[in-house]
């Protein structure tokens, strides 16, 4: 039985809990040492139950909400045994609820008066896990052995203490293995911080309380998530979109959906998705369940307490063997990155027929990761970058889509300009938005960036792992698509090459890379569009005079820069008119 | 007779409050309403009540020191302020740097997020084709007749205000002084703001952010200090006006209007400033702020004696769990006091979520209709109404002028809040205090925990209206043993106004391996910031013997890009060695490790010049004994303190009645005219010599 526990004391811990979460976050990223965690802040943080079902999880990486639960259960269940108090799981394998091998998680039993009362768990991206290529990302692999060291649950803390023997393990298999140990002490410190918060809290409050708090906290949100769901009308929603090549072939591969809501559930089917592939574009099913749940908060209320409760009323069906459900040893590392927007692609694509006010038109749909590297003329020194860049948002109801900027399940910082000149051989000469980009709609989308350096160095190796170069952001509700994007090199002699999206080349002084990333899809039919909004982009350089004309039915005079708003309704009203035939 | 006096004046978004001290420390405080309009008009009111006191004459005013909420309010687009028309100047390519910034959404899970809307509009966002590198070095020079062409360009828009900022500028101001010549000479009268004069820094976008909002502000704050200095002119205040920076330190009005980004949360960071120099006077050295009024509260810190400061801020922004939410304003860099904020005031709504859970703000009734039971037609229960209902208030404020209804706030907290909850009146009201308490005890971590100090070592000096109400619980909540009332609440903060010192930040990139530079290079860099903060300390007034310089420097391991900030003592020649290992420890004792293997380098160096500024004497109150006087008491009054079930029977005192060395157990109350101070149980209170409350637990 339950016992009840009193509105006070149930608003007073789900803060406590949240927050003891948040904290794990502040104390992993300043006692981190490697930049991807410490800056770009690729990490998360959670709170479990003794069930292992997630109880709060800090706001930090979309990608990582849900798969923690689902790592956290699977993890604890296939290691079998008790965790005991000062016992420690650490695990990467994306075979046992994990996204890919970067990304380490370490769970921690907390105990009260020798009882079990919670988990705590965080996750953290290594900059590196050995395999084929540094960064552990890359385009070219076709199995997951070539992609970095497997940990499955071992316990890399024993009573207190950091297992020397596993740690060696690992750090034998890593490329900078002292920046590695001192990431995963952080994660450890982490822990240890939400164990300790979660035994002041049991002490102050008591164990029971604090455990039928949890049950409290998780049936919380599972009630306004429900009452959410409710608004969303009963029906089967459908919808498909591809991945543009594999990686290792140019074969296209289909994700489909059909989502079924009925009352207060929601049923997320994906048979009739491809089989999994030989390239490393595969998605482990935690990197699957992440996009679902990310989608229901998003277009239900991104202020639910996320926790298991908002998980309740769903039900996932996604066949073994496909794409977002891949068998071992299919490689990953792209999953995690690239196949994860398409998969929130499509669920958006099929919601926008049950909440089309809720939903935003495609977004970029890639992260655009680059890495560049190579020897450093002056020191003789190895020197890599990496980074991932923005574009353009979709276009919503009401909004348009946001000019460069992260979509969906990343939102890592960029690295400045000026940082990058003063440690790497390479000179910015654009960062700027791809006028027309932005895919035209009465909610007009984001309009893509153009990011593009030259190498100073002699010559240097560049790796690109993107998507949306050959089949563009959709747009919604007559809404055209956004700009595809686009990966150049030229070289001196001003001659261009046109690099494909997923590709690893040398490069040499002199030679420019330009990147230009996709824009997002428009909302809604852009004859609708105010004309003015469509000046005002024009002014801003945004949107084209052509285009306002042949997209917008807008007619600007260049003279005068107004519009002229006879000759607009004249050509709108003939073009809706040849819409309409 | 008439004294000579000091005056502080804090404009605050409700209530303008004015704080005058004479020679021999006595205080007279002023408290009017806010004109958002045109806020001069509430300080001349103000001042007005305060020289109709006797002795007060217009003529005895030495120094006017002010904080304005004018520069924040612009940016948030308040009381229809319209922004001057602005534009910004930057290198070819990179127009669209500033309204990029770091790629991030604020709400991740937000698909209906906004960016904060560009100051500038991208039309007004013009290139220039010129480079300089990272290390200063001019790639591509600047075409003079390219620029003379946008300068008429700009002439003939009819901008008001121009920002430059070019990439790699902190290493080579040449271009944008360049361009800045240029454009003055076909404009003579326009605002304009260089990034490498106001934020001498790399990473191009936090730089430009600041160049942006700070020519955005010059001619609002210009005018407002006009007028302001003209009103006061009219009745006789001639005295020199001074103005609170973010870095709690004051600034001559005429020269905030060259750096007017420098004090966009001026108001906040007094309050401090404030608590600092309380810490000084009863010597404590570790203190944490808190600040509760009717809309929000805020915490800050005060470390070894001095308030923690950060060195970038986002104005505008929206604000999570006390901290501003990256992404969601403008970031402006110069130094701020640190402040945690949660919109939980006196008027802050209590209400009941769909799933059927009590959440407090963020909306706050505001000073209109405020309240339930303030009886101005608002029907939302607030902290006030619970503190009302739970007895923990007296139903009449402000010495009598204002009656609060009970009634009332029972009806809306039995609407709003107990019958949604199943909950008694008493169970009801006592729950929205706990729930406001456990997010004001948030912010309190903020500043303390999650910079690692203890809160169990800090003395905390709770201040605004609300303050002294919640203090005890919350210092509960942390461990905190020791609590400090000052003697008006409700006036602290202009308090702060009255013991700041006259402060210039001055930076220098250098963006260097430190084992690699020559000390002598950087002795006489710190020796030219010195020197420029003399100079410019010289020219408000300031002899040598009233001014202090500190200098530090901000390092990093190479390859990191943050950097941590260590004092270092004059002459630099000394120093260089050693300045390595300190860093070592510096990076070990906030994050956990050092890498001692690993290059330092050498990014910014700081000079702070303070002018000094002579502190008001607080005055001794005449003791009386360990009892408090018979005719302090006021009476008893129920009050639930430990629980809805049953209350507690407590004495109330009234403050102006209770002298030094008085000392009472808790649990009791203390109500004064602009304030109500709460004693729990297991807490006693003592009165010191200058007529501050202190709590001790125990």
């Amino acid at each position: 039985m339950r016992s009840r526990v009193s509105p006070l004391t149930l608003e007073v811990l789900r803060g406590a809990l949240t927050y003891t979460a948040e904290e794990m976050g502040i104390s992993l990223r300043k006692s981190a040492y490697s930049p991807n965690i410490k800056e770009r802040m690729d990490y998360s943080c959670a709170i479990f139950d003794r069930e292992g079902r997630l109880v709060a999880q800090a706001e930090h990486i979309p990608v990582h909400l849900g798969s923690m639960a689902y790592t956290v259960k699977m993890c604890l269940e296939r290691f079998g045994e008790t965790l005991h108090e000062g016992d420690m799981l650490i695990s990467n394998d994306p075979y046992i609820g994990g996204t890919h091998l970067p990304d380490i998680t370490l769970i921690a039993p907390a105990y009260h008066g020798g009882r079990l009362v919670a988990y705590v768990a965080n996750r953290a991206h290594h900059s590196d896990v050995g395999g084929r290529a540094p960064g552990s990302l890359a385009g070219d692999v076709t199995e997951l052995f070539q992609e970095g060291i497997i940990i499955p649950p071992v316990r890399l803390v024993k009573g207190g203490a950091i297992d020397r023997e596993i740690a060696e393990l690992i750090m034998s298999n890593v490329r900078t293995p002292n920046v590695r140990m001192g990431d995963l002490r952080a994660q450890v410190a982490a822990n240890n911080l939400g164990v300790r918060r979660i035994i002041e809290l049991a002490d102050r409050y008591g164990a029971e309380t604090l455990t039928s708090a949890m049950d409290a906290v998780m049936d919380y949100s599972e009630r306004r998530i429900r009452a959410e769901i409710d608004k969303i009308p009963d029906g089967v929603y459908e919808a498909e979109d591809y991945l543009e090549d594999t990686g290792i072939d140019e074969k296209p591969v289909k994700i489909r959906v059909k989502v079924e809501v009925k009352g207060s559930n929601i049923k997320f089917d994906y048979t009739g998705t491809d089989g999994q592939v030989d390239g490393p574009v595969n998605a482990p099913v935690g990197v699957t369940i992440s996009g679902v749940y990310f989608v229901l908060i998003s277009i239900t209320d991104p202020t639910i307490p996320i926790n298991d409760g908002c998980f309740r009323p769903v039900k996932l069906i996604v066949p073994e063997g496909c794409i977002l459900n891949p068998k071992r040893p299919a490689p990953v590392a792209g999953g995690n990155v690239e196949t994860s927007q398409r998969n929130v692609d499509v669920l958006f694509k099929a919601l926008a027929k049950a909440v089309p006010r809720r939903v935003c038109a495609a977004g970029q749909g890639t992260m655009n990761n680059i890495c560049v590297g190579g020897l450093d003329p002056d020191t003789g020194k190895p020197w890599t970058f990496y980074e991932t860049v923005a574009g353009g948002f979709g276009g919503r109801y009401g909004m348009d889509g946001v000019d460069g900027v992260h979509v969906h399940m990343t939102n890592t910082m960029n690295t400045p300009i000026e940082a990058i000149e003063a440690s790497y051989p390479i000179r910015f000469l654009t960062y700027k938005f791809r006028a027309d980009s932005g895919g035209p709609g009465r909610w007009r989308g984001g309009c893509g960036v153009e990011r593009s350096w030259v190498l100073l160095a002699p010559s240097a190796t560049l790796s690109i792992f993107a998507e949306r170069t050959k089949i563009s952001p959709w747009g919604l509700f007559g809404g055209k698509p956004g700009a595809k994007g686009e990966y150049l090199i030229r070289k001196a002699d001003g001659k261009t090459i046109k690099l494909r999206s997923k590709c690893v080349v040398k490069i040499e002084r002199g030679d420019i890379l330009i990147v230009k990333t996709p824009g997002g899809g428009g909302y809604g039919n852009p004859l609708l569009r105010d004309p003015n909004l469509v000046l005002k982009d024009v002014l801003d350089g945004l949107v084209s005079l052509e285009s306002a004309r042949r997209d917008y039915g807008v007619v600007i005079d260049p003279k005068d820069m107004k519009v002229n708003l006879e000759e607009t309704e004249r050509l709108r009203r003939s073009m809706l008119e040849r819409t309409a035939e | 007779m008439s004294y000579m006096f000091r005056v502080g004046v804090d404009v605050g978004g409700t209530f303008t409050d004015l704080i005058a001290i004479d020679e021999d420390g006595n205080l007279v405080c002023v408290k009017v309403p806010t004109t958002p309009r045109a806020p001069e008009l509430g300080v001349v009111e103000a001042f007005k009540r305060l020289l109709s006191i006797e002795g007060f004459e217009a003529s005895g005013a030495s120094m006017v020191s002010h904080a304005t909420t004018v520069a924040t309010n612009a940016l948030f687009g308040q009381f229809g302020l319209e922004l001057p028309k602005t534009a910004l100047i930057t290198t070819k390519g990179f127009r669209d740097v500033v309204e990029i910034g770091r790629q991030r959404r604020p709400e991740p899970y937000n698909i209906f997020f906004k960016r904060p809307k560009p100051l500038v509009p991208r039309r007004l966002r013009y290139e220039v084709d010129e480079k300089v590198g990272p290390r200063g070095e001019v790639i591509k020079p600047i075409n003079p007749d390219e620029v003379r062409a946008l300068a008429e360009r700009i002439r003939a828009e009819g901008v008001e205000a121009v920002a430059i900022g070019l990439i790699n500028s902190y290493m080579n101001p040449k271009h944008e002084l360049e361009i800045k010549r240029l454009i003055v000479e076909a404009s003579p009268n326009i605002f304009i703001s260089a990034s490498s004069e106001v934020s001498p820094e790399y990473r191009e976008y936090e730089r430009i952010s600041t160049t942006v909002v700070n020519a955005v502000l010059m001619p609002i704050v210009q005018r407002y200090v006009e007028n302001l200095i003209e009103a006061l002119g009219k009745i006789g205040i001639n005295a020199p006006l001074y103005i609170m920076q973010s870095s709690g330190g004051l600034v001559p009005a005429r020269d905030i209007t060259s750096k007017p980004a420098s004090m966009v949360e001026s108001g906040p960071a007094s309050g401090v400033v404030a608590s600092t120099f309380y810490g000084s006077l009863l010597g404590e050295r570790s203190i944490m702020s808190f600040d509760m009024g009717g809309t929000t509260a805020k915490a800050g810190a005060v470390i070894d004696g001095r308030p923690e400061t950060v060195m970038e801020y986002e104005v505008g922004g929206s604000i999570h769990k006390g901290r501003v939410v990256k992404g969601s304003g403008y970031p402006v860099r110069f130094p701020f006091i640190d402040l945690a904020e949660c919109g939980a005031g006196g008027g802050t709504i209590a209400w009941v979520d769909e799933g059927g859970s009590l959440r407090i703000g963020p909306v706050s009734a505001g000073a209109e209709p405020g309240p339930a039971c303030y009886g101005m037609g608002g029907v939302n229960p607030t902290i006030t109404d619970a503190n009302l209902i739970l007895g923990r208030l007296p139903d009449t404020i402000l010495g009598g002028r204002m009656r609060l209804n009970p009634k009332l706030a029972e009806k809306a907290i039995t609407e709003k809040v107990a019958e949604k909850l199943g909950l008694s009146l008493h169970e009801a009201a006592y729950t929205i205090i706990e729930v406001a308490n456990s997010i004001m005890a948030k912010i309190l971590r903020v500043v303390s925990v999650e910079r690692g100090h203890d809160p169990r070592g800090f003395t905390m000096i709770a201040f605004g209206g609300a303050g002294p109400m919640h203090a005890c619980a919350l210092a509960d909540d942390l461990g905190i043993s020791k609590i400090l009332i000052p003697v008006s609440p409700g006036l602290f903060s202009a308090l702060g106004l009255l013991i700041s010192d006259v402060r210039h930040d001055l930076v220098k990139a250098f963006m260097e391996e430190i084992s690699l530079l020559e000390p002598e290079k950087v002795e006489s860099a710190f020796k030219a910031l010195e020197a420029r903060g003399l100079e410019v300390l010289r020219g408000e007034g300031f002899t040598e013997e009233n001014v202090a310089l500190i200098r530090c420097v901000e390092a990093r391991y190479v390859g990191q890009s943050y950097e941590i900030m260590i004092p270092v003592e004059a002459p630099f020649t000394d120093e260089a060695d050693e300045l390595v290992g300190r860093f070592h420890e510096r990076h070990e004792a906030l994050y956990g490790f050092m890498a001692e293997e690993e290059p330092v380098e050498l990014v910014n160096i700081r000079v702070t010049a303070l002018g000094l500024i002579e502190r008001p004497k607080l005055r001794r109150l005449k003791p009386g004994g360990p009892k408090p006087p018979a005719r302090s008491l006021k009476g008893l009054r129920d009050v639930y303190l430990e629980g809805p079930e049953s209350p507690i029977e407590c004495p109330v005192y009234i403050r102006e009645r209770l002298k030094p060395g008085n000392t009472v157990d808790g649990p009791l109350i203390v109500e004064q005219y602009d304030s109500t101070t709460l004693v729990h149980p297991g807490w006693s209170l003592t009165v010191d010599p200058y007529g501050n409350l202190v709590i001790y637990r125990g």
